[in-house]
């Protein structure tokens, strides 16, 4: 299968700060691969070298088989962006950024006109489209910024954070149209700090420090996360916390209202040592089940691991 | 090309036209300032500089005096002080710019063949004020020693007409061609026109890429492949047609309140304008594309102007700023607007006349939007 964005050593530094640290990605034609990570990971910087916006420090990368360094103008016009950050003309009404950008995407007079108001039908703003943008809510401001991205039929979406501080219902709206774009055989690839989201990926890469710390399917990363966890289910959970992560053995404890998954390097012995050392500190215990992880603890026990190699390197 | 320069244009216009407030600004601001500008430079010319007179001798001579400086304009008497420590408090507190003094015995050193003096207390502060102020007083004087001259000569049978030419055989006559009234405005006008249009188009041009970069939608509109030709000149076109609003207000305005023999030349001045304009739109273009801020945009509009207003000639003769310095000068557009309108409106001067001014506020206008473009980047570094 082709590759649609591949990358070697990308790397990106401001300064001192190293924000893609030698990024090595490979994004399929027609697939859907999610960016996931915190603030800071470096995805934004990513997204902006691909789409010919920020030069590379070192590495190379090519999307849709041209090179960033080289061809960035040539790249532009078969990509879409929709920056992390709302950046339409808030004192233009969504039909005139649409027309606008289409134009400016070359397409010509009837074109145009055809290609702005189908799009803009197409992400549910036909009858907000006299409106100026700068009124238009958040949810429908992504849904105009996605419309533009979409405008001139790109084969391949760059979608930072497309649906930060949404609500569910927008949210899901948001997903269908990718889901749509994607149906039609264009490449996408979106950040998100969302961990449900990565699930609806087809591929996820993992980043923390501008590098990618886990890369794969959900399923894979599910299947390959390299600890085992249990599922406690104690009273008060606060004091079961603290007791299991005094534990030897147990790297890390998250809490979920009344109960705890705790992560071990193994289960072996951990379940028994745990009961017991439950029980001798007063915590009535209900029940300990080893449980298959889901992303958000995959993406818990990555950044754990990335941080405690961070400080011992 | 073309249909992309069109849609940024477009794009760019209604966003100016939906800008109610600073639209109205623009278009009003330019009418103001010349007015203003003009009006102030107008009572530069003729000022009543205030005065008053010490007038120690109280003779039938000393009022003969006193009666000559009242008929001049220059200076506004303001009355007679008794003391001269009177006058300098007056002169100290800047309430009068001279005092004009006849001591004691003025009329007695007269009659007796002494040497009598008129004695000036002049600001030099205000260095114009001074010169005006002494001026007048020459000219009393001269009338009122002719005067005595021929009076003196007629008590020895020579008659009045006779005596003149014997004391004055030689006439300063004098034909002034262009600005017969000599009005400082009428030389000064042009530049006022000129300055007025350059302040509004650099900084209404500086700020738009800055306010597209804070705004956002530079990263945006960067990640389309829009090239920098036509962005640059997309953002120009609707602000030359703007500017060109501002021209027609601004010549009317010279033309009606401040005697600017606008029609008589109309295309030549509408050329001349129109190029002026571009080079000034340009030159906002080229801070518009190095600054990162809007705020620093207006910062390093105001560092242009502010020479641009010393230097260009604007205000005065181009011949008064020192030789090593006009090299500079001859780097703003200004100084050949400037000259050229100065040309067509005192002189009535025709293109064969200005046609090099024209070619070089071109050459201005090609360069600095050449300029524009190769500094601006769509990619940071
Ligand atoms: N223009 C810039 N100048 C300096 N540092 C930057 C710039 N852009 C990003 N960074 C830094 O690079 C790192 C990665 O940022 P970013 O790519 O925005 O991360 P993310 O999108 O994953 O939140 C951060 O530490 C950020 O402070
Ligand atoms: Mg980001």
């Amino acid at each position: 299968m082709s590759l649609a964005i591949e990358t070697a050593n990308l790397t990106r530094r401001f300064g001192t700060v190293t924000a893609v640290a030698g990024l090595n990605l490979s994004v399929r034609t027609g697939e859907i691969f999610g960016f996931l990570g915190p603030n800071g990971a470096g995805k934004t910087t990513t997204i902006r070298m691909l789409c010919g916006l920020l030069l590379p420090s070192e590495g190379t990368a090519r999307v849709a088989g041209l090179d960033v360094r080289r061809d960035a103008e040539a790249i532009k016009r078969c990509v879409g962006y929709m920056p992390q950050r709302f950046s339409l003309y808030g004192d233009l009404t969504a039909e005139e950024n649409l027309d606008f950008f289409a134009g400016v995407y070359r397409l010509s007079g009837q074109e145009r006109r055809r290609r702005a108001s189908e799009t803009l039908a197409r992400v549910g703003l036909a009858d907000r489209r006299r409106e100026l943008t700068e009124h238009l809510s958040g949810g429908l401001k992504q849904r105009l910024a996605l419309a533009c991205a979409l405008v001139h039929s790109p084969s391949i979406l760059f979608l930072d954070e497309p649906t930060a501080g949404a609500d569910p219902p927008s949210r899901q709206r948001i997903w269908d149209l990718l889901y749509e774009a994607a149906a039609e055989g264009r490449t996408i690839l979106v950040t998100t700090h969302y961990v449900e989201e990565a699930e609806r990926c087809q591929t996820i890469g993992f980043m923390h420090r501008g590098r990618f710390i886990g890369l794969g399917s959900p399923e894979q990363c599910k299947a390959e996360m390299g600890e085992a966890l249990l599922e406690v289910d104690a009273l008060p959970v606060m004091q079961a916390a603290a007791v299991a992560r005094r534990l030897d053995g147990v790297t890390g404890v998250s809490i979920y209202g009344h109960t705890l998954r705790v992560f071990a390097k193994t289960t072996t012995h951990l379940r028994h040592h745990l009961q017991e050392a439950l029980v001798a500190q007063g915590v009535a215990v209900k029940s300990i089940r080893a449980v298959a992880p889901t992303l958000e603890d995959v993406f818990m026990s990555l950044t754990r691991g990335a941080q405690d190699d961070n400080g011992r390197g | 090309m073309l249909a992309v320069v069109g849609h940024v244009a477009r794009k760019e216009t209604r966003q100016i036209l939906r800008d109610r407030r600073s639209l109205l600004l623009i278009l009003v601001m330019p009418i103001l300032l010349t007015f203003l500008f003009g009006k102030a430079l107008e009572t530069g010319e003729l000022r009543q500089i205030p005065s008053v007179i010490l007038n120690q001798d109280g003779s039938p001579e000393s009022n003969v005096i006193v009666t000559a400086f009242s008929t001049y304009d220059e200076v506004q008497l303001q009355g007679e002080v008794a003391t001269l420590q009177e006058a300098q408090d007056l002169l100290a507190q800047g309430k009068i710019k001279a005092a004009i003094v006849i001591p004691q015995g003025f009329m007695r050193q007269i009659e007796t063949g002494e040497e009598a003096q008129l004695q000036l207390l002049l600001d030099g502060t205000d260095n114009n004020s001074a010169p005006i102020v002494e001026g007048v007083a020459r000219r009393v004087i001269q009338r009122y020693n002719t005067e005595r001259a021929i009076k003196g000569l007629w008590a020895r049978g020579v008659r009045p007409d006779r005596g003149r030419r014997l004391i004055q055989p030689v006439f300063v006559h004098r034909e002034i061609r262009y600005n017969p009234g000599l009005q400082y405005l009428s030389y000064v006008m042009p530049g006022v026109i000129g300055l007025t249009l350059q302040l509004l188009t650099v900084m209404l041009m500086a700020v738009t890429i800055p306010r597209e970069r804070e705004r956002g939608t530079l990263d945006q509109l960067m990640a389309t492949p829009i090239t920098r030709t036509e962005l640059i000149l997309g953002k120009l076109l609707p602000y030359f047609g703007i500017s060109l609003l501002n021209v027609a207000t601004i010549l009317f305005v010279a033309d009606r309140w401040f005697n600017v023999p606008v029609l008589e030349r109309l295309p030549l001045l509408l050329a001349l304008c129109a190029l002026f304009v571009l080079s000034s739109l340009a030159t906002g273009l080229l801070i518009s594309t190095v600054s990162r801020s809007q705020f620093q945009a207006v910062q390093i509009a105001v560092f242009y102007i502010l020479p641009v207003f010393m230097l260009s000639g604007a205000y005065a003769p181009i011949e008064a700023i020192p030789d090593y310095i006009r090299p500079i000068s001859s780097l703003f557009p200004l100084m050949y607007f400037s000259r050229a309108v100065r040309a067509v409106t005192l002189r009535g001067a025709g293109l064969p006349l200005v046609w090099k001014d024209l070619v070089i506020l071109g050459g201005f206008v090609l360069i600095l939007l050449y300029w524009a473009v190769l500094s601006f980047r769509k990619r940071v570094a």
